[in-house]
């Protein structure tokens, strides 16, 4: 508990403007929903075929997973708020015009009846007659709609949105309950605030209503558009980095090298990126500037080509030309320590089965579970290819999150994992890392992806970037990572004190 | 006194009207007038058609063949809400907006031609008087704390409020306890009486057709059967479908005082004969007419004069 409130007083600004964000995301969105679905069922109320169509409509789009709807958005409109918001208001539809359409249509007959024997204008049907008696079912369809929403709003932080996801996401990815608590313990508070601020509304007149959501909607929208708007105007670098403790090192090690070349240029961080194929859409959109990659990932995942050697060396330069050549991007200087793909156990199975390699392992890989990570069980240069090379035969194979499988070894549930050279839980679990016998693992050293509009307008850096060629070694990482992941300590801090040992900075 | 004097050019007016679902028709070849004034009652049993027929007169049905019109001008040559601002409508259950209050309630078929409501307030004031509701404590109630029959009677004002030609009532009373119906029906006529607006009310109660209406129309499988006064339909039932109607309802023919066994056997030749359909009064004509003060019912049922009164004696009213 007390770690709880710690927390909250350490990261208390970062903290308000998620809740801002979430907050002002889940209205926007819910307020959207509304004026798409409560006209539409109005539209449909006297057409009981068309109705129960599009009930079958927006009951599909609610069971497409939301992370598929985010991924085929972004190529179409970038990351950040938009998509978000899209995504969200497709998920608001449902309970919102199911509502609507059964409180319009399941009013008694003889009261309709007698509104069109009286000659009423159909505004006055409308507006004063039906719409009145269906507000219960609407409100509650609203109510709904708000708590769901305000639920698959953690989502937008994946791709830049900000909002309380950020906590959950980081959370789960640094091994930091209290971090994760704080995110979900929020976001369902939210919820409860305003599923009980709703039915507080509900109380008021239709007349009064319509005065208070319109208020609210352009109070939102106002705060929104300003901060956008600022956004676009100040933002002049944008550095983007994926999901981890390590990411967001080097992303803060690239600020603070770009600020002291050029102090008054602002640059902004989006971390948090779920996977690669979100960060790089986004800097082909010109959504971001630079964001650190690893050679090997370019090579399997971006621009897939044949490995034309195992050295790193000769890795990078085949990276750095197939980036020159097929994108608008330059591959700038990559740094000492490689990343590369590994696979671990734990002390016992180890020395259980004598295992130093990972031929070992192949081995004994019938008695054995292992859980991979999503990217590694996919690739090519992953589990897929080194299943073939090794002949491994696990007993059962498993893909999840990174920081999942972590505790399934813990828990014995597995005694398999895949992971990184310099992952931190390497030194907390104290695993065994398995020899590469077969040379099968490819290397992975990480550089900066950088636009080649923004070296062009402002070339000093590349200079700023390219202090980090050849620095920071495989223990460095380790022990950087340690630090942010498992110790809690303050990324930004952690890059700085590094920078300031190497007197990179001055 | 109720007054049956009317203007002869009939206010509302079917001619050859249809009305088909399918291959059933609800309403078959309907002709019918109904003047200015009059208090016209639509009586028959479920099906009848007789609440088909009165939804045609304000369009809630729109008639499958023939025509109505409605004050000369053919229904579909004006607008429909220009229609139903002209005729007020009271249904079974009152239809009052749970929502709205008496008032607003009330109001709403003024609210219709443009008045608001609080320019409407003093009009329903009255009317509520009128019909028995206290406006201080009555305007601003909500249905759900009102009784059946108060409900009915705000029900009344909202469909006379705007001074409508023509008030449609659609079994309004139905649904109410026997002293409320009775309390209503008073009022009904006398508001007919005072204001002299035109009814057309439809019912499948006798009795109730019998007190309220100055001509009554019979309706039968989607047929008119009968349009008359009361007293004609009492004593000259045009067939067996009307006089049916009466019996089912009243009881007191012939056939009831064979029903009892007030009677003896027979031979039929030189009596004169009654049938079971006919009423007592017939009955008692007859007996008095009888040389032998006897009548002949059916092939060999007799009934004498002394068997008659003691039937009439022993009849619990």
């Amino acid at each position: 508990m007390t770690s709880f409130i710690n927390f909250i007083q350490a990261q208390g600004d970062t903290l308000r403007n998620a809740l801002f964000t979430h907050i002002g995301l889940s209205l926007v969105s819910v307020a959207l929903a509304m004026l798409i679905a409560i006209p539409l069922a109005i539209a449909l109320m006297n057409h009981p075929r068309l109705g129960e169509v599009m009930l079958q409509i927006t009951g599909v789009i609610q069971t497409i997973p939301s992370l598929a709807i985010l991924g085929l958005l972004i190529p179409i409109v970038g990351i950040g708020t938009v998509p978000a918001i899209i995504a969200l208001v497709l998920y608001a539809l449902m309970p919102i015009f199911q509502n609507t359409y059964a409180g319009l249509t399941q009013i008694d007959a003889n009261l309709l009846e007698a509104a069109d024997a009286f000659g009423l204008s159909w505004w006055y049907k409308l507006f004063k007659i039906r719409l009145p008696l269906a507000l219960p079912l609407i409100f509650s369809g609203i109510r709904i709609a708000l708590v769901l929403v305000i639920g698959t709003a953690t989502l937008a932080s994946l791709i830049g949105g900000g909002g309380l996801g950020t906590f959950i996401m980081q959370g789960i990815q640094n091994n930091n309950n209290t971090e994760l608590l704080v995110g979900a313990v929020c976001s369902a508070a939210l919820a409860i605030i305003f599923s009980i601020g709703l039915r507080l509304l509900s109380h008021l007149s239709l007349k009064k209503l319509a005065l208070v959501i319109g208020l609210l909607i352009v109070g939102l929208g106002g705060a929104f558009g300003f901060q956008a708007y600022q956004q676009q105007q100040h933002q002049e670098v944008v550095i983007a980095g994926k999901l981890g403790g390590e990411p967001e090192i080097l992303m803060n090690m690239y600020r603070e090298l770009i600020q002291q070349e050029n102090p008054k240029l602002k640059v902004t961080l989006k971390p948090n990126f779920g996977n690669t194929t979100f960060i790089f859409r986004a800097l082909q959109n010109k959504q971001v500037d630079i964001y650190p990659e690893f050679t090997g990932t370019v090579l399997q995942n971006l621009y897939p080509e044949k490995l034309k050697s195992h050295n790193p060396a000769q890795v990078y330069q085949q990276a750095h030309q197939v980036i020159q050549e097929k994108s608008d991007l330059t591959y700038l200087k990559p740094m000492a320590y490689e990343n590369r793909y590994a696979l671990a156990v734990d002390q016992q199975t180890a020395k259980r089965y004598h295992l130093k390699t990972v031929s070992d392992l192949a081995r004994v890989s019938p008695q054995l579970s292992a859980a991979f990570e999503n990217d590694f069980y996919h690739q090519q240069d992953g589990y897929q290819g080194l299943k073939r090379k090794y002949q491994l035969h696990f007993k059962n194979v498993k893909s999840m999150e990174p920081s999942l499988r972590y505790e399934a070894l813990k828990n014995h549930q597995v005694q398999v994992v895949d992971a990184y050279t310099t992952d931190p839980q390497i030194k907390v679990q104290k695993l065994v890392v398995l020899k590469d016998d077969l040379a099968f693992f490819p290397p992975y050293q990480g550089a900066p992806l950088v636009r080649n509009e923004l070296i062009k307008r402002h070339p000093e850096i590349q200079k700023s970037l390219n202090r980090l060629h050849n620095r920071i070694s495989e223990s460095e990482m380790i022990e950087m990572n340690y630090k942010v992941t498992v110790k809690h300590e303050k990324a930004q801090r952690v890059a700085h004190e590094y920078l300031k040992s190497y007197r990179l900075i001055r | 006194m109720r007054n049956t004097n009317v203007e002869t050019a009939p206010l509302i007016e079917f001619t050859h009207v249809d009305k088909a679902y399918q291959k059933q028709f609800a309403v078959h070849n309907l002709n019918l007038s109904i003047r200015a004034g009059e208090f016209f009652v639509l009586v028959g049993a479920s099906g009848s058609g007789k609440t088909t027929t009165l939804k045609m007169i304000n369009r809630l049905i729109e008639p499958t063949a023939g025509t109505i019109t409605f004050a000369g001008r053919p229904l579909v040559d004006q607008s429909v809400n220009d229609l139903r601002h002209q005729i007020g409508y009271v249904l079974q259950d009152g239809a009052l907006f749970p929502h709205l209050t008496v008032l607003e309630n009330a109001a709403m078929t003024l609210n219709a031609i443009g008045v608001s409501t609080k320019d409407a307030k003093p009009q329903v004031a009255s009317l509520l008087d009128e019909v028995g509701l206290d406006p201080a404590r009555y305007l601003n109630r909500y249905p759900k704390e009102l009784s059946g029959g108060e409900q009915q009677r705000v029900g009344i004002v909202r469909a006379l409020v705007a001074n409508p030609q023509v008030i449609l009532m659609d079994e309004p009373f139905s649904a109410l306890d026997p002293v409320s119906r009775k309390q209503l029906q008073d009022l009904v006529l006398n508001l007919h009486e005072k204001r002299q607006t035109t009814i057309v009310f439809v019912t499948h109660d006798m009795d109730e057709t019998l007190r309220l209406g100055t001509r009554i129309g019979v309706m039968h499988q989607g047929h008119l059967e009968q349009v008359d006064a009361p007293s004609v339909l009492l004593q000259k039932p045009k067939n067996s479908a009307v006089s049916k109607l009466f019996l089912q309802q009243h009881g007191h023919t012939v056939s009831d005082v064979i029903a009892h066994g007030y009677y003896e056997t027979g031979n039929g030749d030189e009596i004169p004969r009654v049938t079971v359909e006919q009423t007592l009064a017939d009955l008692a004509q007859a007996l008095l007419d009888a040389p032998n003060a006897a009548v002949l019912v059916n092939q060999n049922q007799v009934i004498t004069q002394a068997l008659y009164l003691e039937y009439m004696a022993n009849q619990q009213e």
